[in-house]
């Protein structure tokens, strides 16, 4: 069916059309259609025809017509009179003209890009994914590598998408919900809330179920996911990896259970380890070495066939004694006994062996199918992770324990088992672009064939001393950091000698007051800036630091030819079909609003940088001829739309043909969903860069006074406590968490007054969910008002939920509550800012890959009388 | 998609022998092809370059010519702009081992190169460099 120019004969309006187009309540981004009537939206719907969201869409979704049409969006550019900055300070908003914005915009710019373009910070949120490409441009462009996310990354990230990378090639994981029959999830809600493709994964676990998949969900908090589980089986915050370690010492050290060949073939199991820890290595090739039991010698890994790789034994080569890489990951496991995890996580050591039992058994080793015609390992059972069990100092080690339930048995990216979100295309069929595999890189890894970025997981870059101001250089297994924002982030800067400060800041839509860690830390930061510019459709709390406000289109004036990110981000896993759909405008933008897209090329010929621009463009687009930008030819961000939709799909597959069919789709092969046995690539069940990574980072920053924890830095994983848990004042008896409210989305879709109804009728969404057993204990009660005090004196205030639904130790709080702008006067004053409750600084984020450490341990003060 | 269970199988499905071969991409680096400059050296490589964002900041020169030897691979391209332009520029491009960020994006001729060592079979290019640092979270 044609979407468009559906006349309702009946009412005779002059304007009734479905559009197609993309969502952009959460970053899942799924494909809809919206009813316009007279030029007002008046029903938005999934659009069944994309593979994106698969007709379904989740009450955010449906409710983005309250955001786009709330009184309180921006209409006009608005320049502050009060030059203090601060929490609470009024910026005295008086509404300018665009040409006096970008006039001073500008001169700032132009500024700052003739001293040292590095002073300019690009921040933007991550909620609009289709911003991505824009702002990534406009920042490589004007010459500064300073680019964030705010909170995205350190908060969901650092940990799951780095060792989802390195180990499935993608963005994140998920069951293979088409034929899993054992699923056991480690704080993630994948299949059961909102993130990457959401609509279409809560269809894929719906069905899942109903087919009869056992769902284990371990977490502190029964609430989304574990609701809907076969089993919770809830732990104490932050010990993720004492499970999932004791789980896989049970299967391979208890029940020998283990899949021989996949670890052979696939992985670097059988490569031979040293007593320093590194790859015993070919003198001449530096290759590592494998034993051959055929030929009874090391020989490098290339040269031996997989089935004749030891994976056990101690053996000496050149005078050195060696073993191979899953002899010491045996060895290793030993010390995880069921009992010690029962210690550290409080879940007991029976339900522990029985997890691992079932976990093994159903895995069913050795077991094919056959799909469409192909014979494939058939291995059904999944460990995933996310934000949850990676949001902790053990960040790395979290994840990657969990992930070694997976390759243990195998179950990588086969039939049944954890999937990457689509790591392997085979490209459009007729133009062969978007074509993407992962290939082996050094000693035989696996490197990602799509990425969100260059900065890969793996190989990991050389550390380096720092030029940027999050210091990814020297971390290099981090992406999003800290260090922008830190209490600390001078005194790193002033360590690492770098030669210049941030000045200048662009913010896309990012509320980073509220969503990185405590206030003050970041408003200090953000006061710091000489010059801010924001991109609003409401003034939010960051908004307010900001010295020229510009007006932006929602997602309902908007056009892009990329709103999801191909194909590891929003396209659902498994079985189905690629697709590729469009954002496009249904309205047009209200008073003086402009797309920030159009805005930041504007920008960039006022400054001078076209041609910059324009290249980079081409560079993150992949245009080729005849499609690449040219020179410095002002092209139009809908020109560059066009361009890049015929670069992919032909030149008769533009921009129009989009808006008209909204999407283009066509079917996924079973060698490209599961190409695991397809791909000439190994992934590490033994981390040996780890080490040398380790020490280099140390040889930099030792010297400068900042000391590496080196037990974070160790070839396999372990369980390394949080500052939470080695807490020992008194009465602080509680680990305080959060978690990500279903009906909501980061903290911006507070202000959508049917959201607000939902978490108003929602007992959890604006409280603070306390066990009520220990509650009791305590004289607490339901609805009594009281403070969440931190270790360091931060506190927040709110009123109990008593619940048996979380655990004994656990106080759950909705997300990014809590706001206080007048600009967003729906989300003003509900529920709990737990973020208030987060340290910012070095002793508080992950030393692997800087991820925050997202638990406190508080106490409870009643701030009221009990009645 | 049609799917049949091969239930108790006997024998574990062998990992490495279920390569396709075809669905692997090629490792053979292709060379860098173009039509030959009349007026160029048989032994000499024309090189057009140009710098865009952080590169450019770097240099004062943001477009340049030079000339290299051949036989010449894009490493040796960017050897000479390293010499050229000096070790601020080059760090910026390649690591302590020689190998190229991963951010540093490079074409010639308009095609993405990866490998440095792409072979140049022209007797002229041009090339462009740009650093595309890029993270997300999410």
């Amino acid at each position: 069916m044609n979407m468009m120019n559906v006349m309702n004969t009946t009412a005779q309006p002059i304007d009734d059309v479905w559009i197609p187009s993309s969502c952009s309540l959460c970053y899942g981004t799924c494909s809809i259609l919206a009813h316009r009537v007279d030029g007002v939206v008046v029903k938005i719907e999934g659009n069944p025809e994309s593979a994106v969201g698969k007709g379904r869409l989740c009450g955010k979704g449906v409710s983005g017509i309250m955001t786009h049409y709330d009184p309180n969006r921006l209409t006009r550019p608005l320049r502050r009179t009060n030059p203090k900055k601060g929490l609470n300070e009024d910026p005295k908003w008086k509404e300018i003209s665009w040409g006096e914005a970008l006039d001073e915009i500008c001169a700032v710019l132009k500024k700052v890009r003739a001293e040292d373009p590095r002073k300019l910070v690009v921040q933007r949120t991550t909620t609009v994914t289709a911003s991505r490409i824009p702002f990534q441009t406009f920042a490589a462009a004007f010459g500064t590598p300073n680019f964030s996310v705010s909170g995205g990354g350190q908060h969901c990230g650092n940990g799951a998408h780095l060792i989802s990378g390195i180990m499935h090639a993608s963005w994140s994981v998920v069951p293979d919900f088409e034929h899993c029959n054992y699923a056991i999830y480690f704080g993630a809600s994948k299949g059961h809330s909102a993130g990457h493709a959401s609509c279409s994964n809560m269809g894929k676990a719906a069905e899942a179920r109903a087919r009869g998949m056992k769902m284990i969900v371990v977490d502190p908090f029964c609430n989304f996911a574990a609701a809907k589980a076969s089993e919770w089986v809830p732990l104490r915050v932050g010990t993720d990896a004492a499970l999932a370690l004791a789980m896989c010492n049970v299967m391979v050290n208890e029940l020998g259970i283990y899949d021989g060949p996949y670890l052979q073939a696939k992985t670097n199991a059988p490569y031979l380890v040293g007593p320093d820890k590194l790859y015993v290595r070919h003198p001449e090739t530096k290759q590592p070495l494998v034993w051959d039991a055929q030929s009874s010698t090391a020989r490098p890994y290339t040269d031996v066939k997989a089935a004749d790789m030891a994976l056990e034994g101690e053996f000496t080569v050149n005078g050195t004694p060696c073993r191979p890489s899953f002899h010491c990951l045996r060895d290793h496991l030993r010390k995880f006994t069921p009992e010690w995890a029962a210690e550290i996580s409080t879940i007991p050591a029976t339900t522990v062996r029985r997890l691992a039992k079932e976990f093994g058994t159903e895995a069913r080793v050795g077991s094919t199918i056959v799909v469409d015609g192909v014979t494939l390992p058939y291995r059904p059972v999944a460990a995933i992770a996310f934000r949850g069990s990676q949001g902790h100092m053990n960040s790395v080690y979290n994840f990657y324990a969990v992930d070694l339930l997976n390759h243990l048995v195998g179950a990588a990216d086969v039939v049944g088992s954890c999937l990457g979100f689509n790591p392997a295309c085979h490209g459009h069929p007729e133009t062969g672009k978007l074509r993407y595999i992962p290939s082996a890189g050094p000693d035989g890894l696996m490197v990602t064939g799509m990425w969100m970025g260059y900065h890969y997981p793996y190989p990991p870059s050389e550390p380096r001393l720092p030029t940027n101001l999050g210091l990814q250089d020297l971390f290099v297994l981090g992406m999003t950091s800290p260090f922008l924002d830190s209490t600390d982030r001078e005194e790193m800067w002033e360590r690492f000698d770098l030669p210049y400060r941030p000045e200048v800041m662009v913010n896309f839509g990012a509320n980073l007051v509220m969503s990185i860690a405590n206030k003050e830390a970041v408003a200090a930061s953000l006061a710091k800036y000489k010059f801010m510019v924001s991109f609003d459709l409401f003034l939010t709390e960051t908004s307010n630091f900001a010295d020229i406000v510009l007006p932006d289109c929602s997602y309902l004036q908007s056009l892009d030819s990329r709103s999801n990110f191909p194909f590891i981000f929003s396209l659902p896993a498994g079985v189905g079909e690629w697709c590729w759909p469009i954002r496009q405008p249904v309205l047009p933008p209200d008073g003086e609003q402009r797309n920030c897209a159009d805005v930041l090329l504007e920008i960039a010929d006022r400054v001078g940088f076209r041609a910059d621009l324009n290249a980079a463009y081409n560079a993150s687009l992949k245009l080729q001829a005849p499609h690449r930008l040219e020179g410095e030819t002002r092209y139009s961000y809908a020109q560059i739309c066009d361009a890049e939709l015929k670069n992919n799909f032909g030149s008769e597959r533009g921009l129009e043909w989009f808006k008209e069919q909204g999407l283009i789709k066509w079917k996924k092969k079973p060698a490209e969903v599961y190409w695991r046995p397809f791909v000439d690539v190994r992934v590490p069940v033994y981390w040996e860069f780890m080490l040398p990574i380790g020490n280099k980072i140390a040889a930099i920053a030792e010297p400068r006074g900042l000391k590496i924890p080196m037990e974070y830095y160790q070839p396999l994983p372990d369980f390394l406590p949080c500052t939470s848990h080695c807490c020992q004042k008194p009465d602080f008896d509680f680990y305080a968490f959060y978690y990500r409210d279903i009906v909501h989305t980061n903290s911006f879709t507070m202000e959508n007054p049917w959201l607000d109804e939902a978490a108003r009728l929602d007992p959890f969404s604006y409280t603070i969910a306390i066990n009520r057993a220990q509650a009791r204990k305590r004289a607490l009660h339901d609805g009594q008002l009281v403070w969440i005090e931190n270790e360091a004196g931060r506190k927040v205030k709110g009123r109990l939920k008593l619940t048996e639904a979380i655990h004994p130790e656990g106080i759950g709080i909705g997300a990014m509550c809590g706001h206080w702008s007048d600009g967003m006067p729906v989300a003003k004053g509900k529920g709990v800012f737990f973020n208030e409750l987060l340290e910012l600084d070095w002793a508080h984020v992950s030393p692997v890959n800087n991820n925050l450490d997202l638990c406190a341990k508080v106490r409870i003060v009643p701030a009221e009388v009990t009645p | 998609m049609l799917t049949s269970l091969s239930s108790g199988a006997p024998t574990n499905v062998r990992w490495d022998e279920v390569v396709d071969s075809a669905f692997v991409q090629s490792s053979v680096v292709p060379a860098v092809q173009s039509r030959r400059d009349e007026h160029g050296s048989a032994c000499d490589l024309r090189v057009h370059a140009q710098l865009f964002g952080a590169l450019a900041s770097i240099t004062t020169e943001r477009m340049l010519s030079l000339v290299v030897p051949k036989p010449a691979t894009v490493a040796t391209v960017v050897a000479a702009l390293g010499a050229r332009l000096g070790d601020a520029f080059l760090a910026r491009v390649v690591d302590e081992t020689g190998a190229k960020h991963r951010y540093c994006r490079l074409f010639v001729g308009g095609v993405p190169i990866e490998d440095l060592r792409t072979p140049i079979n022209a007797d002229s290019i041009e090339i462009e460099m740009i650093l595309l640092v890029a993270i997300e979270g999410g």
